[in-house]
């Protein structure tokens, strides 16, 4: 049987969060189960001249409806297209995607760090695992970004009962100043083996990755780049590799160790 | 009636015309993941070279109106990896294999033929001479001289079928068409990409690292279908017909134009399950319209007088 399928899926739910944030869940798609945090679907997106599908990060899956859910803030023409979808629309998935966040250690305190539009997957990892057994406690959740309406979905976030902590570089919300000073804060209160997950802007994720490796923390990063195919074959969407060479988002990533990528 | 619709080029039999075409499929690993390989009438592996190659910095593609623009650079696991990893994985399906080789010079494409040929997995090897985006391949494509010579000494060396992958950014594909079928080879297939470019007007860079880059896709087959059927009337070794195929019409149409056979290219980068649908498709085209064989439509272009 096939790992990656190419189904047609409708628009079952479209919430609009803020002016230019939009969260869209399709269904059904039958490999729901199988998908795991990390991963993304390659979406062609109906009545606009985009030659190629794209892709965007799964930010939740119900299983018995057999439904996903995408988190999306307008950008270019892609996510203009998306945010002109209506309930009922359909379209073509593929997918799923690319690799996924490894589990921690069970001793592990687990940091989560998202910036902005970085949100998704680090909410999709965060529910994930509590949803198997890791004790929220042990989960310190890092959202940053510009100001109060870069960080979205703070109610669902809440739901999840892990640490969290809101730092805004306009200090309009939580701690000024950025999300990373508040993880090294965190590295330095806190004894013990940890681990960090993170995905956002790449500035931020370049920071991310410094820190870690400065601390000695290992963890993974999930990238994000324009992917023609989404499946490994056209070789657009790389990053060069420390180790020399490049590697494929779309394939060997989106997530990626850190130190492992030249950022 | 089953329609046939198996082929032959160069006294090889191909369960189905279509083809994945050489740079849009890899060495077949990932396609496999999505269906089984052994439904493709073959498959042409990313082009290999002597030594490996990174290929050129991102980006090193974009979109463009009805298909993309590259500028890969040729990047590739290398002969020696290729033989030993790449056409081993190849062996579990039941399909043909096309190596596609590019070089710098003659004797490049001479040596790499040489070790393809210990390897018979290999069934055929396509020279490119057409890559537009590489210091390499280029000067050979545009010489009909040259090519013919490669040709020619490639036949020497590799004792299977030899197909030669031409480039439209010549003044007349025809000619270099002619000059390789007199070089001993047994088909050719075309088009290659059209040399493109697109810049972002914010940042005045062009949007390849490459600064040009080859165009395909749906946008190309309009130029592909008329080299097709320039080169049909100058030669009568097959032609295996490329650019911008995306479904079974798109087929009919190069086979009436001289095709023997296609490669999907780009397509796959959007539907990478398209030529399982197009293989389905052909059937139910030549069943309604009562044809017995897709071979009975190479060339039958009804052109105007």
């Amino acid at each position: 049987m096939s790992k990656i399928v190419i189904e047609n899926v409708s628009v079952v739910k479209k919430k609009k969060l803020t002016p230019d944030c939009f969260a869209i869940t399709v269904a059904p798609f039958s490999k729901v189960k199988s998908i795991r945090p990390g991963q993304f679907v390659h979406l062609q997106i109906p009545n606009c001249n985009l030659f190629f599908r794209r892709a965007f990060s799964v930010y939740s899956v119900n299983t018995e409806e057999k439904s996903l859910e995408i988190l999306f803030k307008v950008f270019g023409r892609g996510t203009a297209a998306m945010a002109s979808l209506k309930k009922g629309n359909r379209l073509s998935l593929l997918g799923p995607l690319g690799s996924s966040f490894r589990k921690p250690k069970k001793n592990e305190l687990i940091g989560l760090i998202a910036g902005g539009v970085g949100f998704p997957p680090i909410y999709y990892l965060s529910r994930f695992l509590i949803e198997n057994g890791f004790d929220p406690k042990k989960l310190f959740f890092f959202y940053g970004g510009r100001g109060r309406s870069d960080l979205i979905e703070l109610a669902r976030l809440k739901k999840l009962g892990l640490n969290s902590v809101l730092v805004t570089e306009d200090g309009s919300l939580g701690i000024k100043g950025l999300v990373t000073s508040a993880v090294e804060k965190w590295f330095l209160e806190n004894k013990g083996s940890k681990v960090v997950y993170s995905c956002g802007p790449e500035g931020m994720l370049k920071a991310v990755d410094q820190l870690a490796q400065q601390y000695n923390i290992p963890g993974q990063i999930s990238l994000e780049a324009p992917m023609p195919c989404g499946v490994g074959i056209c070789l657009g969407c790389i990053k060069p590799l420390k180790s020399g060479g490049y590697t494929r988002v779309c394939k060997e990533g989106p997530i990626f160790e850190i130190g492992e990528i030249i950022l | 009636m089953t329609p046939d619709i198996s082929v032959e080029i160069a006294g090889l039999s191909f369960k189905n015309p279509i083809l994945t075409a050489s740079g849009t499929c890899g060495y077949g690993e990932e396609l496999a993941d999505i269906f089984d390989l052994s439904q493709l009438g073959g498959i042409v592996t990313k082009t290999i070279t002597m030594k490996p190659r990174d290929g050129h910095p991102s980006p090193r593609t974009a979109e463009a109106s009805s298909g993309m623009l590259n500028a890969i650079g040729l990047a590739n696991v290398g002969v020696d990896k290729f033989i030993e990893e790449k056409l081993t994985y190849l062996e579990k399906f039941d399909t043909r294999v096309v190596v596609n080789v590019a070089g710098t010079c003659t004797s490049d494409y001479v040596n790499l033929c040489a070790r393809l040929n210990d390897h018979p997995r290999a069934d055929m090897v396509e020279l490119n001479f057409s890559c537009p985006n590489v210091d390499v391949g280029m000067e050979i494509a545009t010489d009909a001289k040259l090519a013919e010579e490669t040709v020619s000494k490639v036949k020497k060396v590799f004792s299977r079928p030899v197909i030669a992958k031409l480039s439209p950014n010549v003044t007349s594909i025809a000619d270099i068409a002619v000059a390789c079928e007199n070089g001993g080879a047994d088909a050719v297939s075309l088009i290659n990409t059209l040399v493109g470019m697109a810049v972002d007007i914010n940042t005045f860079r062009p949007r390849l690292t490459n600064n040009t880059g080859g165009l395909s896709g749906p946008a190309i087959k309009p130029v592909a279908l008329a080299c097709v059927f320039k080169v049909y009337k100058a030669v009568k070794i097959p032609i295996i017909g490329i650019g911008g195929i995306s479904n079974y019409s798109d087929v009919i149409e190069f086979f009436l134009c001289g095709a023997s056979a296609v490669q999907i290219g780009t397509t796959l980068f959007v539907e990478p399950d398209a030529p399982v649908k197009i293989v389905k498709e052909l059937k139910k085209y030549l069943s309604k319209n009562k044809i017995e064989s897709i071979r009975e439509l190479t060339g039958k272009v009804r052109i105007y007088k």
